[in-house]
């Protein structure tokens, strides 16, 4: 359970934390040798894929919660219990519900975050282009002598939320906020 | 007599022996406490969560299956709290089961439908799971459908405790699956095709290969009766319906040592409708048998052996019931005057081993198997060495093999006597003695010149510590191997054929002439009941076969009358361990076919003679032990040295060849000349 615990310290969103938990979890120290905790902790695991991946709906949360309650009096062993109650501090923090709408504070769910450029701050130097491995950045590096050109965008449909444009600007100029916010903006 | 505990469970009193856990404990009383992955007479593993029960002032739930009764407690079995834990994992459970229960041949006997309804779930409240593992259906014994599988390790725990050990968990949780080695099919496993994992199979997972819309659990008529193909004589339920026999399955109460059939006797009932059966009564005209009437066949019959007289001789296999034995017996010494009747238990044993002690095989902490040597793989006495690898298995029971060759089961044996048999007694005996145990004196003074092996010390070590020893002895060597019974425990002499033991106390002994003299001596009229370990024709002036089958004998036979299978035929027989065990009749007979014991009378009144329906009374009145344990020479009969592996070849052939075990056959002739 070290292990477990240790690919998940630098974590903060409790969603991702509690995912990344039970996907640790399942891959080594679970034995399987009592249902409710096998069984259980795999059903945990889809549903917080499900939520991460903003699709969660309050069935998934639901879901955990009994998952968690259960696995606590059932499971046979320690491991089954810690990941219960793992789960159960992670669902204390409200931090469930407001994935459901729309948020995740540490901004680590990638689903629930997009990049955006300031065009303000950009200066059209064209290496955030160069970093992302997707084509999802267009635009037209800026030559002195050229005017007229085509401003630096990230098209949300390819972008894959790895924030590789975000360490290589330099300029600050690209951000990440969370989806809802902004559609506001 | 064990010690009694006191303890309540939902407000009854119960009282049961020390040990028993609380789900035997409560279905004493009633109470079902729910589980799936409990099998009576396994250790509970506590894997399935659902058999959780809490105890007045305990803190966490207990899990019934594996927790032992105290004195005064007090359990509950149907608190809020353990009953969201067992709905919990049937929910999930369903997540991951087709729900195809109107399909489903296991449906009305399936634990998990009978759960999902107790719990009121139509459909699991969880994520939908599928995995897309294949069904091995490359057998026609056993059909494999992970897809069912609920994971609670029942057949695995069921085939490691027997001793045949193919089936394993690949991977764990959620989409582990139970797999042969290197997830082969069973055929390439060594899987004998017993079926025991069937049995233990809580849902569909595991199930008899051919019963795809061949009925279901309420459509069948259950019959109790013994399977009459080896020494073994297992009792097994068979499911009939609308006549004919659909499913066998062990019949020895549930948790009994005793529950195990092999694939003879669970497969095998293909041979009562085989092409191979004789309906008909056939008489050989111009060197070809033809169909004709009772009538005929009787009165050709009666004819020969009235003319043939004191020289017409009779035998008969070691498998008919007690009741046609009598008759037989009757039949031939008082109508037909003969005494050259004999069967073919004289082949392998003599007439005081077959009427020797009882025992009892759950209750033994020791098996001591002498000179026999019971087989799974090589189907000899099957049964006997799935018990013994059992009670190893699961009870921690010891094994002493005794034998001059290299028998399977001296693997798995605590002590391995290798060598003569009746030496390995003697020091065994001697040893004990030496040690300080109580003999008779002539046994001392017998053995008093042997020096007994460091085997030997130390298998007289685990005998002299062991409560109850049974020990299972080949009938030569019964008289010998009793003698250890003499300090202590019960001995058996093991028959190769289901009623060995009846057809002998039934009086069929070879007082006259015996069987091999028979056979190979020349005759006026020879009459032959049952499947012989014999094919071509003795020598004899006219030869009547009686018997279910078309054997290769029958095709020699001036006149074959077709005789009721096991299934078909209604009586008695004694088992190995003494007792009268019950055959009853599962399905009609085929054809004109009837009992051994009434065409013996349809053919005496033809000679002029009554016989007497035999009575129960009789039976039992026959039955009685006449042996009284006493102390025997260290030696072994002699004349009774036969393949026994052969022997029951022979005497399975036409179940064997009518049914689908012929595939199993061949497929395991393949596999050795590959």
């Amino acid at each position: 359970m070290k292990d477990v615990l240790a690919a998940v310290q630098d974590i903060k969103c409790p969603i991702q934390r509690s995912l990344v938990f039970v996907e640790e979890f399942l891959s080594e120290p679970m034995c399987g040798k009592c249902h409710p905790c096998a069984l259980g902790s795999y059903e945990a695991l889809v549903r917080l894929k499900r939520i991460a991946a903003g699709s969660g709906l309050q069935a998934d949360v639901d879901a955990i919660q009994r998952i968690a309650d259960q696995m606590l009096e059932g499971s046979r062993c320690i491991k089954g219990k810690d990941t219960a109650k793992f789960l159960l501090t992670a669902l204390e923090t409200g931090a469930f519900r407001e994935h459901l709408e729309g948020h995740c504070e540490e901004q680590e769910c990638t689903q629930y975050v997009i990049y955006r450029v300031i065009p303000e701050k950009c200066v059209l130097c064209g290496l955030c282009q160069e970093a992302c491995k997707y084509n999802a950045i267009v635009g037209e590096k800026k030559v002195s002598y050229r005017s007229g050109y085509l401003p630096f965008e990230i098209r949300q449909k390819r972008c894959v939320k790895c924030g590789d444009c975000y360490t290589a600007c330099t300029y600050g100029a690209i951000e990440k906020i969370e989806e809802n916010k902004a559609a506001l903006v | 007599m064990a010690n009694m505990v006191n303890l309540k469970i939902d407000g009854k009193d119960v009282t049961v022996e020390e040990g028993t856990n609380l789900i035997d404990a409560a279905e004493t009383v009633g109470i079902h406490i729910p589980n799936l992955c409990y099998l009576k007479g396994l250790k509970g593993i506590g894997a399935c969560r659902l058999c959780v029960v809490e105890a007045e002032g305990g803190k966490a739930p207990l899990i019934a299956c594996n927790t032992r009764v105290k004195e005064g407690m007090s359990i509950s079995t149907r608190t809020e709290k353990v009953q969201e834990i067992r709905k919990f994992v049937i929910d999930l459970i369903l997540s991951m089961h087709p729900l195809d229960c109107m399909t489903c041949t296991k449906a009305g006997v399936c634990n998990l439908q009978q759960y999902a309804y107790d719990f009121g779930i139509k459909e699991s409240s969880f994520t939908r799971k599928k995995f897309g593992y294949a069904t091995d259906e490359a057998n026609p014994f056993v059909k494999r459908d992970p897809e069912y599988c609920v994971l609670c390790s029942r057949c695995i725990r069921v085939c490691k405790g027997q001793g045949t050990d193919v089936l394993e968990f690949s991977g764990r949780g959620v989409g582990a699956k139970v797999v042969t080695a290197k997830d082969r099919p069973l055929q390439e496993s060594g899987c004998t095709f017993c079926g025991s994992c069937i049995d233990a199979c809580p849902v569909n997972a595991l199930l008899e290969a051919d019963r795809w819309r061949k009925g279901r659990e309420w459509e069948y008529e259950k019959t109790e009766t013994v399977c009459l193909a080896c020494g073994d004589a297992c009792s097994i339920t068979v499911s009939t319906k609308d006549g004919m026999a659909a499913k066998v399955v062990a019949g020895a109460p549930e948790g009994s040592v005793e529950r195990y059939i092999c694939a003879i006797g669970r497969f095998g009932f293909d041979s009562n409708y085989s092409d191979m059966r004789v309906k008909t009564p056939l008489k050989k005209v111009g060197g070809e048998l033809k169909e004709t009437t009772w009538e005929d066949a009787i009165s050709l019959v009666a004819k020969n052996l009235k003319s043939a007289g004191a020289d017409a001789a009779f035998v008969t296999s070691g498998t008919i019931l007690n009741e046609d034995a009598l008759l037989l017996k009757k039949f031939a010494t008082e109508v037909v005057k003969t005494k050259k009747i004999d069967s073919t238990v004289s082949l392998y044993s003599d007439e005081e081993a077959m009427t020797g002690d009882a025992a009892d095989l759950d209750a033994a902490d020791l098996f001591v198997v002498a000179g026999t040597a019971p087989d799974q793989w090589k189907r000899v006495l099957p049964a006997l060495d799935a018990i013994v690898r059992k009670k190893m298995n699961n009870d921690g029971t010891k094994l002493v093999v005794i034998n001059s060759g290299e028998p399977r089961i001296a693997s798995a044996a605590s002590v391995f006597l290798k060598g003569d048999e009746v030496k390995m007694l003697m020091e065994l005996g001697q040893a004990m003695i030496a040690k300080g145990a109580k003999a008779p004196k002539e046994m001392v003074s017998a053995l008093a010149a042997v020096n007994p092996s460091d085997e030997a010390m130390s298998a007289a070590d685990i005998f002299l510590a062991s409560k109850k020893p049974v020990i299972l002895a080949s009938p030569s060597l019964f008289k010998a191997a009793a003698n250890l019974a003499l300090v202590k425990g019960d001995a058996v002499a093991v028959p190769l054929e289901a009623n060995a033991k009846g057809v002998v106390s039934m009086g069929l002994s070879s007082s006259g002439t015996k069987f091999r003299d028979i056979v190979s001596s020349s005759s006026k009229a020879l009459y032959v009941v049952g499947e012989l370990p014999v094919s071509k024709r003795p020598e004899t002036g006219f030869l009547v076969v009686q018997a279910p089958h078309m054997t290769e004998l029958a095709s020699h036979a001036d006149v074959v009358l077709p005789a009721t299978s096991a299934l078909e035929s209604e009586g008695s027989i004694i088992d190995l361990l003494g007792r009268i065990k019950k055959v009853n009749r599962v399905c009609g007979p085929s054809g004109e076919a009837r009992q051994n014991g009434d065409i013996f009378i349809a053919v005496a009144e033809a000679m002029g003679g009554a016989l007497k329906p035999v009575k129960d009374a009789d039976v039992k009145k026959a039955a009685k032990m006449k042996t009284k344990t006493a102390f025997h020479a260290f030696k072994k009969d002699a004349g009774y040295d036969i393949d026994a592996e052969a022997f029951a070849g022979d005497t399975t052939g036409s179940i064997i060849q009518g049914s689908r075990l012929l595939w199993l056959r061949q497929v395991e002739a393949a596999s050795v000349t590959a």
